[in-house]
């Protein structure tokens, strides 16, 4: 009975007040492209809270990019707009014309977000194998912050940790405070108790952190930091939350 | 259903598809395009290139067209004049103790040959 409660009183507050999480979104139609597949990644761009499935506006980013075999290109023209989870979002088909892996990766604008008092900037990544060629997983692009994965990116069964170690300006982050949430898709999830929709690690002294999801789907982890600098709202100068977000797909244990 | 079974209905419906994970799969298979020839490349999955194996080029039919060894850098052109690729074709590498293989799609042939 108190968790039934507890349920929907969370349902109706995730209703009427999505205060969770922000995360940063590129989400491929599959982070694994085998030549079944096809030779291209449908690519959805959005900023949201993603376990209550709700979106925010994203504005032309920044930067949108994709890295392969040490070679970055520029595809922020290359963006379509499009409705996601009911605001701005974008979407991009992009041709995978050799075996490796893609990562792809987006610097937005800076958010304002009032019930923060703060400004948020999400560097995004995620990264997607072509054709069974794994090669390039444990890339760092040199973002201004950035979770560089020790696990595998994409690969992993549900369960298995994740690790990557929480850098800023290249340098690992002690004790980095990391948020995970799940991209609630269907919407079937459901949270006992609201703690339980994003969850919170820390990083070792070495910058190091670890989790192990508890089912398949789309994970987001984004270390949180705040920025060395200030930016103007309304005439006075704001903090600025700095998010290295990385989106891990899980997949569904076969075994018996 | 096994895997040459398989291949030849995926080749018959011109579908991209690719059957269940071979079963070397530390081998990785790809071949490339363009109006001239078709690029095979083999690797290990440590990023090694292959550098000695047998390639087997099969028809969309399933039918074998020709045998050749790789090269030491663990690629081979393979000029499209020398073989019927209306149906498309199909690579296959086999080391003797790893073999996988990459479907070259008329869509493939079409798409990087535009004339």
């Amino acid at each position: 009975m108190k968790r039934r409660i507890l349920t929907i009183s969370v349902a109706a507050f995730i209703a009427t007040t999505p205060a969770f999480a922000h995360y940063g979104m590129i989400i491929p139609n599959d982070p694994m492209i085998s030549q079944a597949d096809g030779r291209s990644v449908a690519l959805t761009m959005s900023f949201s809270h993603p376990f209550e499935l709700d979106g925010m506006m994203l504005d032309t980013p920044v930067s949108f990019s994709v890295t392969h075999e040490g070679t970055t290109t520029d595809l922020l023209g290359e963006l379509q707009d499009a409705t996601v989870m009911e605001d701005q979002g974008y979407t991009l088909d992009y041709p995978l014309d050799r075996p490796g892996t893609y990562i792809f990766s987006m610097e937005p604008q800076p958010y304002w977000e009032p019930a923060e008092d703060a400004f948020i900037i999400h560097y995004t990544k995620t990264y997607v194998t072509a054709y069974g060629d794994d090669e390039g997983w444990d890339t760092e692009l040199g973002l201004k912050t950035e979770i560089v994965p020790l696990s595998k990116p994409f690969g992993l069964w549900e369960h298995n940790v994740f690790q990557g170690i929480v850098k800023m300006d290249g340098v690992a982050v002690p004790y980095a405070e990391v948020e995970v949430e799940f991209f609630n898709e269907d919407a079937a999830a459901t949270a006992p108790d609201e703690l339980m929709i994003t969850q919170t690690v820390k990083a070792d002294a070495d910058g190091v952190f670890t989790y192990a999801p508890p089912s398949d789907g789309w994970w987001g982890f984004a270390a949180l930091s705040t920025a060395d600098y200030t930016l103007p709202q309304d005439g006075e100068d704001k903090a600025v939350e700095l998010g290295a977000v990385i989106w891990v797909h899980f997949e569904e244990w076969t075994g018996q | 259903m096994d895997r040459t079974v398989i291949r030849a209905v995926v080749l018959a419906s011109v579908l991209v598809a690719a059957p269940f994970g071979a079963a070397a799969h530390q081998l990785t298979v790809f071949a490339s395009v363009d109006c001239e020839a078709v690029l095979v490349e083999a690797k290990f999955s440590n990023g090694k290139a292959v550098q000695l194996a047998e390639v087997r080029v099969l028809d969309g039919e399933n039918a074998l067209l020709s045998t050749l060894a790789i090269g030491e850098d663990g690629t081979l052109s393979i000029p499209l004049d020398s073989v019927d690729h209306s149906g498309g074709l199909v690579i296959e590498v086999d080391t003797g103790s790893h073999d996988n293989y990459w479907i070259v799609t008329p869509d493939d042939i079409a798409r990087n040959c535009q004339s």
